[in-house]
């Protein structure tokens, strides 16, 4: 089977023709979950949406699901950071869970039974069904984050790709993340997230790939996750300490 | 001469609640009120030609609609100078227009702050048509323009054109300011657009409710102005746009003593 | 293109420009660096009633008072309603701007000669300035610009740091409240000559015009005085052609504005060029 959820080769990423990301050689099989590890300001943000079109693909070949990545997007799934998102915003968690039937309903078809069945499974899978008609501002970041989660979800995607889904958030709402996560490629979806949490890219990952401004390293965490990479990647950030363990300093 | 400015007011009412939740949302304010100043000369030069006034002021609003937004994906220092650029600039090229026409003061005033005591026939007409295309629009376009004002970035990686449907919500704006002109002038215009939505959103976090009362209090506050005007013999735009932002006092007031349920 | 100056009351216009230019070219950085653009224009609408109220409560003398206190208060109200939250911050200053403004026009209302005190009031009087009203911006002028070099620092780390400041223990919370009460400051000494319209231009236009060549703080603000210097210097000309040769009323405020914001639209292409030449690095 040589179908790639993703396949990038020679890629370099950016915006309006000035390189973020260069270099980068990776091939995701479906099923497979990929970590994208690096320090702040890596580019690991930039990498991820690049591959949704959000980006721009400056150099080399990129195929997402074996396709062009602009032909690919009904299939592809994301879950950004929720820093962003105001949380004034009058819309409810239901409502949020939603927008991600928009695109099988269409902008002016009513929601019918199905629709609201699959938000519904979505928000149980999640565990936020007892938050569903609350604000969406209201609810704690990790919460807010499995919500975009579950909108991402309802729409069965063969690809999906988190940007630090971990970041901030609670323990629960993490083992819920990972719980689902697991539950997604063992169905056949491929993911892919960005992470500065080791422990979760090696508890989590089939395969990582440290970026920083550049490809570092690819391969599984045992090959990857160990002082000689780390420490090119992380550069000025990674301390050695004298006993032989490394250190690393502002992730 | 009464009824058509009781009319208007309540038209205007409505059209600005409708328009009011998606500014005060989407934090659309300040370009709202640079719109009003944008809007500004095309209303002059429009005046001047002897065109009809909506025509002059939705071409330079426009044309401001879409240089902000072009400019809104820059950092967003630049995007609010860029904004402050605009707003003096148009300010100061309606005022240069004004200036080559002599006798003029009086309608400059007319253009700032209103005169709905005067508003014709055509402007009631102007009103009806941009209502219904406005609540039509707004209506259609629910979904993609939530979806787009909630998260842009994920709604552009689930494909959704958000750059297109700003553009239509910034145009659909420009119409509102621009129709709104004749009642209560291009300055007061904004508290009509912002206070009573503001207002709303301080009583409901669900759309169709918010919606519903920004109408509500927007139609209030134009009834309320006008009936002090008339009695108190001060101006009409101003009186509305007072009775407006008092509806917007009194709610916040109100919401501090009572904080039963977050909205 | 001299003796237009050499005629007095221009000449005065000229020296009352010079010295706004020294105030307003880094005190827009600091509008710039804060976004405060629209704050900005919120106070020259606020301080209508406080100008409208001054003047029918003590005369030209006390205009000047009147629009202090609205100023002043409108920075009070507009930096407590940002930090309170519930409403956004956006929304208040819209409401607040156009509240007072409103005050500001029923009270003129009631009066007769309603239009030409809203068209003093919106583009000045700059061609009118007296020599005791350019003394009193000198005076302002140093004022102000020793309050900035006292605040500068701070107020730069809060405005590209606020974490970090208030970490470093300054408060960001007063250094907001005195930062909007400096350009209540500005807004009220330059309204009096050069009407709202022009004040605005002046607060925002000249550090969005300089950020085009350069992006450190120091050199926008001269680049920012040098600007307003050059479009003062203009625009009065430009207002003074059009009146004498093609008997066109058009106000000096008017002008000036007009010729700060061509000088932004023609260095637009200046920051597109830099933006492509220096990829990476600090631009």
């Amino acid at each position: 089977m040589a179908t790639a959820a993703l396949r990038l080769t020679g890629v370099s990423v950016g915006y309006q023709g000035r390189p973020v990301v260069t270099g980068v050689d990776l091939e995701l099989r479906p099923g497979q979950r990929l970590a994208l590890v690096g320090p702040n300001g890596a580019g690991k943000s930039t990498l991820i949406k690049a591959v949704l079109g959000l980006a721009d693909i400056l150099t080399g070949a990129a195929t997402v699901l074996d396709q062009e990545p602009a032909r690919a997007r009904s299939h592809t799934g994301y879950v950004p950071q929720t820093g962003n998102l105001d949380p004034d915003f009058p819309v409810s968690v239901r409502q949020v869970v939603m927008m991600g039937r928009y695109r099988q309903l269409g902008w002016w078809r009513p929601a019918r039974a199905t629709d609201r069945q699959a938000v519904a499974t979505a928000l149980d899978r999640v565990g936020l069904t007892d938050r569903a008609r609350d604000r969406f501002g209201l609810l704690s970041g990790g919460q807010r984050q499995r919500a975009l989660l579950a909108r991402a979800i309802v729409a069965r995607p063969r690809l999906l790709l988190l940007d630090e889904p971990f970041n901030g958030v609670d323990a629960v709402s993490q083992d819920a993340i990972v719980r689902v996560l697991r539950e997604l490629s063992a169905d056949g979806t491929a993911i892919v997230l960005s992470t500065h949490d080791l422990t979760v890219a090696r508890d989590l990952a089939d395969l990582v790939c440290l970026v920083n401004g550049r490809q570092w390293a690819v391969g599984t965490p045992g090959e990857t996750l160990t002082a000689g990479p780390l420490r090119q990647t992380y550069a000025h950030a990674a301390l050695d300490l004298a006993d032989g363990r490394m250190v690393l300093v502002e992730p | 001469m009464i009824l058509r400015a009781v009319v208007e007011v309540v038209l205007v009412g409505v059209l600005t609640g409708l328009i009011g939740v998606q500014v005060v949302v989407r934090r659309l304010s300040f370009f709202t009120m640079a719109l009003t100043h944008a809007t500004f000369p095309g209303v002059v030069a429009a005046s001047i030609i002897g065109v009809n006034l909506l025509v002059g002021g939705v071409l330079t609003g426009a044309v401001v609609a879409l240089g902000v937004a072009a400019l809104t994906r820059r950092r967003g220092q630049d995007a609010a100078a860029a904004t402050g650029v605009l707003v003096s600039g148009g300010f100061a090229l309606g005022a240069a227009l004004v200036a080559t026409q002599s006798g003029f003061s009086r309608d400059l005033s007319s253009f700032l702050v209103g005169s709905i005591l005067t508003v014709s026939r055509s402007d009631l007409a102007a009103t009806v048509g941009v209502l219904a295309v406005v609540a039509l629009v707004l209506a259609v376009c629910a979904r993609p323009l939530l979806f787009a004002g909630f998260d842009p970035a994920g709604a552009r990686a689930a494909g959704v054109r958000t750059g297109g449907w700003d553009v239509l919500l910034l145009l659909t704006i420009v119409l509102v300011v621009v129709t709104v002109v004749p009642a209560v002038g291009t300055i007061l215009a904004l508290s009509l657009i912002v206070a009573p939505a503001a207002a709303a959103r301080l009583w409901s976090a669900r759309l169709p409710v918010m919606t519903g009362l920004a109408v509500l209090f927007g139609v209030a506050s134009g009834l309320a102005g006008l009936y002090v005007s008339a009695h108190w013999n001060v101006a009409a735009g101003a009186s509305i746009s007072l009775a407006a932002t008092a509806v917007l006092t009194v709610s916040w007031t109100l919401r501090r003593l009572v904080r039963a349920v977050p909205a | 293109m001299i003796e237009p100056f050499a005629v007095p009351f221009m000449g005065r216009a000229l020296t009352e420009i010079a010295l706004l230019a020294l105030i307003c070219g880094p005190v827009s950085v600091f509008v710039f660096v804060r976004r405060l653009s629209f704050v900005s224009d919120a106070l020259t609408h606020t301080v209508f009633p406080g100008v409208v109220i001054g003047f029918v409560a003590g005369g030209i003398e006390g205009l000047f008072a009147g629009a202090l206190v609205a100023g002043l208060l409108t920075a009070v109200v507009l930096t407590v309603l940002t930090r309170a939250a519930r409403l956004t911050d956006d929304a208040a200053t819209a409401v607040v701007l156009t509240a007072m403004f409103s005050i500001g026009v029923v009270l003129v209302s009631r009066r007769t000669s309603y239009t030409s005190d809203l068209t003093a009031f919106l583009f000045g009087r700059l061609l009118t300035v007296t020599p005791r009203q350019i003394a009193e911006t000198a005076v302002l002028a140093a004022v102000i610009l020793v309050a900035l070099a006292i605040g500068a620092r701070a107020w730069l780390f809060r405005a590209f740091d606020p974490a970090g400041a208030a970490a470093a223990g300054l408060r960001v919370g007063w250094l907001d409240l005195w930062l909007n009460v400096l350009l209540a400051l500005v807004v009220v000494a330059a309204v009096r000559a050069v009407g709202t319209i022009l004040v605005v231009a002046l607060l925002v236009v000249p550090a969005a015009a300089a950020r085009m060549i350069t992006a450190r703080p120091a050199v926008m603000a001269l680049a920012g005085t040098g600007l307003v210097l050059v479009a003062g210097y203009a625009g009065l000309l430009l207002s003074w052609t059009a009146s004498l040769r093609y008997g066109v009323a058009l106000t000096s405020a008017s002008a000036v504005v007009l010729m700060l914001v061509l000088a932004y639209l023609l260095l637009l292409p200046v920051r597109r060029w830099r933006d492509r030449s220096f990829a990476g690095g600090l631009t």
